[in-house]
């Protein structure tokens, strides 16, 4: 398996996606001066960000050895979409202000994979709209994953506690679930 | 009739502390039977935990403020500026939410041990030759300060999963992972400032957390490991920069998998020598194990041992190869 640069098509579709998500610009300031790169998987591809000294060893074929994972994983492409790892989130954190925040015990049941109550919503940015990404934080300010808004965040005030207010799409429990 | 005492003697301690008898035949042999008796013992003991925090996700201060707020007693490693014995009490170390942010790493003071010997510094290319499941892989990314590259490779496919799950929960974004059998290194045309090899072994170290180790391996197993121990360390030998320095560490306290393999590679390759280890741990590794004379170099190995030192048992040689620094 060799490591190909992204398809300037393809890096264009998935920079409009995080920058929607998370706001113009939030993906450039991610990449800096790394080079965003591929590694086939089956039908899916792992988009990784790697130095740019790291380019010349693209041409290495690893003779004898497969090639599982390089530099900052970034996420995956999937029957043409493109889902962010678990790994990038807290980069990302940092130039957005699409946040929502939880309390202890909300944030608790959230890295056991579950989604985001009323009850547990500590802040959210309030002009957010329904199936919009948010960054998910505990109120000590950790990323702890990434959920997608179930209602406009202007509507949340009439929920009652038990009510969805966000998707969980990742957590940091994964690193725990998945591998133990 | 000294030999037919010592079997029985074997025989019975086997007995009682549950141990295939040939096992117990060596450890008399290294150690008479006073230590014999002390390592059995100690073996019935629980290993302390210990964790690693990883600098690569926050400061040492904020997780021992974090984890003390939570209940964690700590106590400092001498030796080992990021390393702390830690007791959890009913708390779960995996499931805490600083665990799972990477704030640190769980993981035993002989293992963390091994990367602070190797001394790998920001800009070099190390490589880790049996990396999974990564806890020296991202301890050597978080002393390189994620500058430079380390280069891990794993064969087992099941553990290469949890080696990429710990190097993305660590932060660490300098480690190319590679799948593949570290015998053949030498195929890659890469030539690392350092070399890492926690070599796959017996396990004989491993007694007290792991009390099935004391029937589950048998002597053919011993130097099946051995065989894979000897060819892995010659690989890394040929590949080590001229100048550069590696670690050859094992879970084993079998002088058959440590003092044995290095004193062959120091016997083959001429350029190759142990060097003094800066920490002070353990004790010092045996140049005569059961009357066999090795080079007397191997002293500057350490062991750590259940009985000595308190940990699991293992070993650790750090060598440095002849030649200009590249």
């Amino acid at each position: 398996m060799i490591p190909e640069l992204v398809d300037p098509v393809v890096w264009s579709d998935i920079k409009n996606q995080i920058d929607g998500d998370f706001g113009q610009g939030v993906t450039q300031k991610v990449l800096a001066d790394l080079v965003p790169v591929m590694l086939e998987r089956n039908e899916n591809q792992s988009i990784y960000l790697i130095p740019n000294d790291w380019v010349r060893s693209l041409n290495m074929d690893f003779e004898g050895f497969t090639l599982s994972s390089l530099g900052t994983w970034l996420g995956d492409l999937s029957d043409g979409r493109f889902r962010l790892s678990i790994a990038i989130l807290d980069q990302i954190a940092r130039y957005t202000d699409r946040q929502l925040v939880v309390s202890r015990r909300g944030a608790e049941s959230f890295t056991y994979g579950r989604s985001i109550l009323r009850a547990s919503v500590v802040k959210l940015t309030p002009t957010l709209k329904r199936r919009q990404r948010v960054i998910v934080k505990d109120t000590r300010g950790d990323c702890i994953g990434l959920a997608a808004l179930s209602v406009d965040a202007s509507r949340i005030d009439r929920l009652g506690p038990e009510k969805l207010v966000a998707k969980n799409l990742v957590d940091i429990g994964w690193y725990i679930r998945r591998f133990g | 009739m000294a030999i037919k005492r010592e079997r029985e003697l074997a025989k019975r301690l086997a007995k009682e502390y549950g141990y295939l008898p040939y096992m117990i035949e060596r450890y008399l042999a290294l150690w008479g039977e006073e230590e014999t008796r002390e390592f059995l013992e100690a073996c019935e003991r629980p290993i302390r935990t210990a964790i690693r925090v990883n600098t690569l996700k926050a400061e040492v201060e904020e997780v021992i403020g974090r984890l003390k707020d939570k209940g964690v007693k700590l106590e400092r490693i001498p030796w080992l500026p990021e390393g702390f014995w830690a007791e959890f009490d009913e708390l779960s170390p995996g499931a805490l939410t600083e665990h799972m942010l990477g704030f640190y790493y769980i993981q035993g003071v002989p293992s963390m041990t091994v990367t602070r010997v190797l001394d790998p510094q920001p800009g070099e290319i190390v490589m880790d030759l049996a990396a999974a499941p990564g806890g020296k892989t991202t301890h050597v990314a978080q002393l390189m300060r994620n500058e430079g590259i380390v280069v891990a490779i794993e064969q087992d496919r099941l553990r290469l999963g949890s080696l990429k799950s710990n190097v993305y929960r660590c932060g660490v974004t300098n480690a190319i992972i590679l799948r593949g059998d570290a015998r053949k290194v030498r195929q890659l045309g890469i030539v690392p400032d350092r070399i890492l090899l926690d070599a796959p072994c017996s396990g004989e170290g491993l007694i007290p957390i792991d009390p099935s180790r004391k029937t589950s391996k048998k002597m053919p197993d011993i130097r099946f490991c051995a065989t894979v121990e000897d060819e892995l360390l010659d690989a890394a030998v040929d590949v080590l920069a001229p100048g550069g320095t590696m670690v050859y560490a094992t879970c084993s306290i079998a002088p058959e998998e440590n003092e044995y393999i290095v004193d062959a590679i120091l016997g083959r390759h001429p350029e190759m020598r142990v060097a003094s280890i800066d920490q002070e741990f353990g004790s010092p590794g045996y140049t005569n194990p059961y009357g066999i004379e090795m080079n007397n170099s191997l002293s500057l190995a350490r062991r750590f041992l259940p009985h000595r030192h308190g940990t699991e048992g293992f070993f650790i040689c750090k060598l440095v190869k002849e030649g200009d620094d590249q």
